[in-house]
């Protein structure tokens, strides 16, 4: 094609036809712009809350499962409503020999509440908890230094503690923590490890960021807990679902505790794996929300475009007629009026998508979760945008095709 | 130059209408001819034909050694834009550019480069003394001066024939006397071959040979 798709006068006229009535430019330029824009924003907000409602379980394993004891609902064999019972260690091994289940890590705490660890002169308040070295199976925190509590502090009851990093930021206030002692209750512990967790989730009381935590077995001597376990977290095979394994584990519990049978309240049971199918299908649901909300706007701004080339078409009949006598090809005009929607579509998207990005940035500056699109999926939009801003200009492109030289002078 | 042999055209519908009938006619080059006729005696039509804005049913139209039949759109589009000058009734310029872009239009379309298209446009203008006029609006023009604008998009392809339809309707007897002079001198001057379709019949006088139609016929005198 000679006469240029690139040629400046083809780029000046539709300047020079789209400043003509900039109201109506304007506004036709708005829908799309608002199209691009909530689409963008409506998927970037659905992206963020999700990433922010998953943080919640950050480090869990999906398909896992808390497991505590609760006081009785139902009297039985002389156990009143109302009283406790405690899981043992031989419920947790118990719980191990079930098929289907996965790991098992067993939790305690030293039943009396917040205590304190100091080392020297620098002294705080900690949850203390004691875990085996299946804990890390079904959450693992993130360490920052040293390890975690691994088999062998398990078996040996090592006298080792891992220090959440408040804790060890207001004892250590240097940050020297590792390989250091504190002193719990008389008894001084090695530090061997500083984590911290992403998930809002507590357990034994808060986050690992402000607990103290140290073998199973080591807690139960230095707190003579004896053979009682707090509660238990677990992990299901894949393919199976904690839930599904809930009446074996019952089972095996009623097995050694005297629990009435239709006693189901008797035992917390608490389905991650639920949670987060429960979170997959609400984000499901607000991705596809999303989508139609922002599909529906955006074909709304498309419709708009295709409207304002059909009047523009009908408003320069004669000048089309002209250029048409003047050996204009129907090709060239085609060309002519596709850029015009092509031009308009593409600014205003480009525009819609920038308005948008801006807005995700701030959100993802101030929520510290990333609401923000990628490059190709803001590149993706604006594509699609002008691929039926394209569309929407060719029913009228076409229409302009049909215009006869003919009319020029008949138009008088 | 223009030769049509048994020209026929019949516009379709309930009642056919068989505005040309058999038209034979011959110009040579370098003549100045008017085309004159009462309102539906069909000189529209043959203009259209003439310009190649129309097809015909049957007969053969000859332009130039061209035989202009059954064109596709392309094809016409290219031949106007080469072979034919038009100028109308009522200017048809494209009012929101300047005069030289009006003038260099024909030259876009067929694909010269933007500098060479605004030259030629500037010097076709000149011809014409229209030089300062150059970046002036359409709105801004007098209708003589518009007339001539329009006269110079025409000639700028260099055309074989120039085609104009009442090219004075629009303006007072002063201007239609300057632009038929216009007319003449490209004529005398250049040996452009014009025809000019009107029912003035100041304007015929001014010509050297007027056809007359009647009834989707030449009349013979």
């Amino acid at each position: 094609m000679k006469t240029g798709f690139f040629d400046i006068e083809n780029w000046k006229e539709i300047g020079a036809t789209l400043a003509r009535n900039k109201t109506r430019t304007f506004l036709t330029a708005f829908g799309i712009f608002w199209g691009t824009a909530m689409l963008a924003m409506l998927l970037g907000g659905a992206k963020g809350l999700e990433a922010m409602l998953r943080k919640n379980f950050e480090g869990f394993a999906t398909n896992s499962a808390v497991l505590a004891p609760n006081r009785r609902t139902i009297s039985y064999q002389g156990f009143n409503k109302g009283t406790s019972w405690s899981l043992t260690n031989s419920d947790i091994k118990a719980i191990r020999k079930i098929p289907g289940i996965d790991a098992v890590a067993p939790t305690t705490t030293n039943m009396a509440g917040k205590m304190t660890v100091s080392s020297g002169k620098h002294s705080t308040t900690a949850d203390v908890q004691g875990v085996d070295q299946d804990f890390v199976k079904v959450f693992l925190p993130n360490i920052i230094e040293g390890r975690f509590i691994n088999e062998s502090d398990v078996v040996h009851r090592q006298k080792n503690v891992i220090l959440g990093r408040n804790i060890a930021n207001k004892i250590f206030p240097d940050g020297n923590a590792l390989g250091q002692f504190v002193n719990l209750s008389g008894i001084y512990y090695k530090v061997i490890g500083i984590a911290y967790q992403e998930a809002e989730v507590n357990i034994n009381g808060s986050k690992i960021d402000d607990q103290v935590t140290m073998p199973m077995s080591t807690l139960a001597q230095a707190f003579n807990l004896g053979e009682n376990v707090g509660g238990t977290m677990l992990t299901a095979i894949p393919g199976t679902s904690p839930t599904e394994l809930k009446p074996r584990i019952f089972r095996a519990i009623r097995a050694s505790h005297p629990i009435a049978p239709d006693d189901d309240q008797a035992m917390f049971f608490f389905d991650v794996s639920e949670q987060f199918a429960m979170v997959d299908n609400l984000f499901l649901g607000i991705t596809l929300l999303a989508f139609f909300v922002g599909i529906g706007t955006l074909i709304a701004g498309i419709i708009g475009v295709g409207n304002i080339m059909w009047v523009i078409v009908k408003e320069r009949t004669t000048e089309i007629g002209i250029r048409r006598a003047i050996g204009a090809k129907p090709i060239d005009i085609v060309t002519q009026i596709l850029s015009e929607g092509v031009a308009l579509t593409t600014i205003a998207g480009i525009a819609g998508i920038s308005f948008a990005s801006a807005v995700l940035g701030i959100t993802t500056e101030m929520t510290h979760t990333d609401f923000q699109m990628s490059f190709f999926q803001a590149i993706g939009i604006v594509t699609v945008f002008m691929i039926l801003g394209i569309g929407a200009s060719i029913i009228p492109s076409l229409k302009s095709m049909k215009i006869k030289p003919i009319e020029a002078i008949n138009d008088k | 130059m223009i030769t049509l042999h048994d020209i026929n055209k019949t516009y379709p519908g309930i009642v056919p209408l068989h505005v040309l009938r058999d038209v034979n006619l011959h110009i040579d080059k370098g003549e100045l001819v008017s085309i004159m006729g009462a309102s539906g005696s069909g000189k529209s039509t043959l203009l259209n034909i003439l310009g190649i804005l129309d097809n015909y049913d049957s007969g053969e139209y000859w332009l130039d050694g061209v035989l202009i039949k059954n064109l596709s759109e392309n094809r016409s589009a290219e031949l106007r834009n080469k072979m034919i000058g038009f100028v109308f009734q009522s200017f048809n310029l494209i009012n929101y550019k300047d005069a030289l872009e009006n003038v260099a239009l024909p030259l876009f379309y067929q694909g010269v480069s933007r500098r060479k298209r605004r030259k030629l446009a500037m010097e076709q203008l000149d011809k014409l003394g229209l030089a300062d006029r150059a970046h002036h609006l359409p709105g801004e023009l007098s209708g003589g001066q518009k007339q001539r604008v329009a006269l110079a998009r025409a000639l700028i392809t260099n055309p074989s024939i120039i085609l104009a339809d009442e090219p004075t309707g629009a303006l007072d007897s002063k201007t239609s006397r300057e632009v038929m002079q216009i007319f003449r001198e490209l004529n005398a001057e250049q040996n452009m071959t014009i025809i000019i379709v009107t029912h003035d019949p100041a304007v015929g006088e001014q010509t050297n040979r007027i056809i007359r139609i009647l009834d989707g016929q030449i009349a013979l005198r």
